[in-house]
């Protein structure tokens, strides 16, 4: 046994008893917890000397989880839990007793394009006459929160403005928060959606679809003009992107100070058609990040800035929401790191395959066909 | 703490931690984690086709990467690495007194800073599955090591020296030879010079807009008499990558770039789609609106396109997702370019961004700082790389490109790159040398005769 001075004693008992935390306190102690781990001679009994070893493990294995990030970190929380089961009669009882409120996604969930997906009209309506309240969040961007409540009025379904929340919507919001100067603008990669929604909030905006149309015409003694008093570049789905607005925005950055990077969402693809996917904000996005070497503030899914306006909104618990989904990414993340319950809805870009597969480590309580399923599973 | 009582700790734990595992003859393989910040590098690290390769688990740990690793630590950065049990032996030879304690480390404490206060970096794990992880994909920009070796760069004064100790010059084009279209003072001269003294100079650049062809009357048109030979642009190398991996001549390539690409694989024997032509096209997001590709198309190739719109994203990503097998190559990932030599403009990295954020994959980057045209260099004009000298103005593609290469590397400042610069202290990547303008090659040695 090598004799140890009492400055290196460890109350090894504590040591034994007391949690992780515990033990990162006790720094000066450590040093036969580091010998121990790393197989010295220590006057740690073999038992204990065992023990510190499996801390060690654990804590490692933390520590890998908290490097990954949060995201990852509340992914690998939920690989830990059951996997996800497909929803039954009982678990949809369950969860329609539990939740009072469902928020949905659009794309995909209610419909696919312009065409309305089977049985969501029957659905919404039987879960609003079950009292529940019905909210849509949705990371297109191409629409205001008006626009969306004419294309459910469109569908037939009874959607008010207020129960929307858009990422046009988000983005603006954000820039309220921010308290953005009125003074400064805003330069708009993206569809009129975001222009609406900026310019309903107050703020002055520039390019949008209009810059969809202009051409550069590269000669040697060009000088490409942009506004100095842009204070902020909102980045969204733009259908009509171009070179012009890839430097425009990427001038503004970098050399306007202190000029903010916003990003709708960064969803890698969507079905903007009914037939195929096409590619989404994620692509204009990484466009921009490509020529700044900047990281953009992100207001869509799956981060949950929307969801402390639909928090302060309607003012229910998040343990009593359910975020119906097809993307695991985007929806099914952004319901766990609010909180929520989640069910995955195979009705859009997501199949069942990509679910369980071994790469994947999002998983969502429940999966279903679609939305129709709940009801029907509930009336069985 | 004396270095040669660290040194005997360590070696006693490496021996009792086998002793620990019941004296199992362990694999000599201990990964070394340390996590590496974006930040650090003014200019973004790429991805290259070259991975990492571990280290052999005989055989000294090559000096530069322990001096990388001291360097690392001296600055409180960090890079993650790969080093092996029986490496730490040399590990220890290679020790030197003068490094404080923090930076040697044991391969086998895998305890954060915060457990051991100030005494251990960041923490590792040996699971071969993050081993594995750790190699692939690693960045071979961050782990260029010659400028670790020689800290900070040196202003140029024994121009002879540099000449006559290597073969070849490649030169950077923008920036270096020229500004837009204007030639930068001296430099006839100095190719000159260097021809007369029986160097090869060859000149490399990211710019994909034109072909070698194109080029070469770009430097005809400036009075510089060079080979096409002598030229290599990014679209050549993306056309002589297809050829290296044997791209079969009947697979098609989809082109999101400008005439210079699809110059360069009509040469090559490859035919092609897409292009400035596919920059008139338009897409309407309305219903029963379906867009088709071609299923033949083997390889996309990106580079900088100002007729960038939805429709070739769309066709690229189609074709990246459901074409079995199809290569996703790029140009060069260069942030901002020099168009006009007025202002900066947005580079390829732009369009590479772009199909990468909806494809969710990671190109082949044949531009630089890969170190693929160096390779295929090397290999056609048979030299070496210890006898080639990088001449460049951007620090995260000339330099970073040298450095990979393991080839001498000089800065000018006639381009992007200022003193304050490459002083600042954001920046890590230190050519072996720096001066002014190229011309200096022959004002310094006229100055020493």
């Amino acid at each position: 046994m090598v004799r140890i001075s009492k400055a290196d004693e460890v109350p090894w008992r504590r040591t034994m008893r007391s949690s992780n935390a515990d033990v990162r306190r006790f720094r000066h102690f450590s040093r036969p917890y580091a010998a121990a781990v790393a197989g010295r001679p220590t006057a740690l009994s073999r038992e204990s000397r065992r023990l510190v070893l499996l801390m060690a493990a654990g804590e490692a294995q933390k520590e890998s989880e908290e490097r990954r990030g949060g995201e990852a970190l509340m992914a690998d929380r939920v690989r830990k839990e059951p996997p996800c089961q497909p929803l039954s009669p009982q678990t949809a009882r369950s969860l329609a007793e539990s939740v009072d409120a469902f928020l949905f996604d659009c794309d995909g969930v209610i419909w696919k394009g312009d065409k309305l997906i089977e049985g969501v009209s029957e659905a919404l309506q039987a879960l609003r006459s079950m009292g529940k309240k019905l909210v849509f969040v949705t990371n297109n961007s191409r629409k205001s929160r008006k626009q969306y409540a004419k294309k459910f009025a469109a569908f037939g379904l009874d959607v008010s403005e207020d129960e929307i929340f858009s990422s046009s919507f988000a983005a603006a919001m954000f820039l309220k928060l921010k308290n953005f100067p009125k003074d400064k603008k805003v330069y708009v990669v993206g569809e009129e959606g975001i222009l609406e929604e900026l310019e309903l909030a107050g703020f002055t905006c520039l390019g949008g679809p209009e810059d969809g149309k202009k051409n550069i015409q590269l000669k040697s003694n060009l000088w490409f003009e942009h506004d100095k008093s842009v204070g902020a570049v909102v980045v969204g789905l733009d259908q009509h992107i171009n070179f012009y607005k890839l430097q425009y925005a990427t001038l503004c950055i970098r050399e306007n100070p202190g000029c903010l990077f916003i990003a709708t969402n960064r969803d890698a693809v969507g079905h903007f058609t009914d037939l195929q996917e096409w590619p989404g904000a994620g692509c204009m996005v990484a466009a921009i990040c490509g020529s700044t070497q900047r990281e953009p503030i992100v207001v869509g899914k799956p981060s949950t800035f929307v969801m402390d306006f639909l928090l302060e909104r309607f003012q229910f618990d998040t343990s009593k929401m359910c975020m119906v989904g097809d993307r695991l990414d985007t929806d099914i993340l952004f319901g766990q790191n609010a909180g929520c319950k989640t069910l995955l809805v195979l009705s859009g870009v997501t199949t069942l395959l990509e679910l369980q597969s071994p790469s994947n480590s999002i998983h969502p309580d429940y999966y279903a066909r679609s939305v129709f399923d709940v009801i029907e599973l509930l009336r069985t | 703490m004396t270095a040669t009582t660290t040194n005997s700790r360590l070696y006693a734990s490496h021996r009792s931690h086998s002793q620990l595992d019941g004296g199992k003859p362990q694999p000599p393989h201990i990964p070394l984690k340390i996590s590496h910040t974006k930040s650090q590098l003014p200019y973004p690290s790429t991805n290259s086709p070259t991975l990492l390769k571990p280290q052999s688990a005989v055989g000294p740990m090559k000096p530069r990467k322990l001096s990388l690793l001291l360097k690392a630590h001296g600055k409180g950065e960090s890079f993650e690495m790969l080093i092996t049990g029986a490496v730490s032996h040399s590990f220890l030879a290679l020790y030197s007194p003068s490094s404080s304690p923090r930076t040697l480390i044991s391969p086998l404490l895998p305890k954060r800073r915060r457990l051991f206060s100030s005494l251990l970096p960041p923490s590792f794990s040996s699971s071969p599955s993050s081993v594995a992880r750790r190699t692939l994909g690693r960045r071979n920009s961050t782990m260029s090591a010659s400028s670790a070796v020689r800290g900070s760069a040196q202003k140029l004064e024994n121009a002879d020296g540099l000449i006559d100790s290597v073969e070849t010059f490649i030169f950077d084009c923008d920036g270096v030879i020229w500004k837009g279209d204007s030639l930068i003072d001296g430099v006839p001269e100095t190719l000159d010079m260097l021809r007369s003294k029986g160097k090869r100079l060859v000149f490399v650049t990211n710019n994909s807009t034109k072909s070698r062809k194109q080029y070469g009357k770009k430097f005809e048109t400036l009075g510089l008499s060079v080979n096409e030979e002598e030229i290599f642009a990014s679209s050549f190398a993306a056309a002589a990558y297809l050829k290296s991996v044997d791209f079969p001549k009947e697979k098609k390539v989809y082109v999101i770039g400008e005439d210079g690409i699809l110059k360069e694989l009509e040469l090559a024997g490859f035919q092609y789609l897409g292009g400035p032509v596919d920059g008139e096209k338009k897409i309407e997001l309305k219903p029963g609106f379906y867009m088709e590709h071609d299923e033949n198309v083997g390889a996309v190739v990106v580079g900088f396109d100002r007729y960038f719109n939805y429709y070739k994203v769309q066709y690229g990503t189609l074709c990246i997702r459901e074409n079995p097998g199809c290569l996703f190559i790029a140009t060069n990932r260069d942030a901002v370019t020099h168009l006009t030599d007025a202002q900066e403009w947005a580079g390829g990295g732009s369009m590479v961004g772009a199909l990468c954020g909806s494809t969710q994959r990671e190109p082949i980057v044949v531009g630089k700082p890969s170190t693929f045209m160096m390779d295929y260099l090397s290999n056609k004009f048979g030299i070496l790389k210890s006898q080639i000298c990088m001449v460049g103005d951007r620090l995260d593609t000339d330099i970073l490109f040298g450095q990979n290469g393991g080839c001498k590397t000089l800065l000018v400042l006639s381009g992007v790159t200022t003193l304050q610069m490459l002083q600042s202290p954001n920046n890590s990547i230190q050519p072996d040398f720096y001066t002014n303008k190229i011309s200096d090659f022959v004002t310094l040695k006229a100055a020493t005769v």
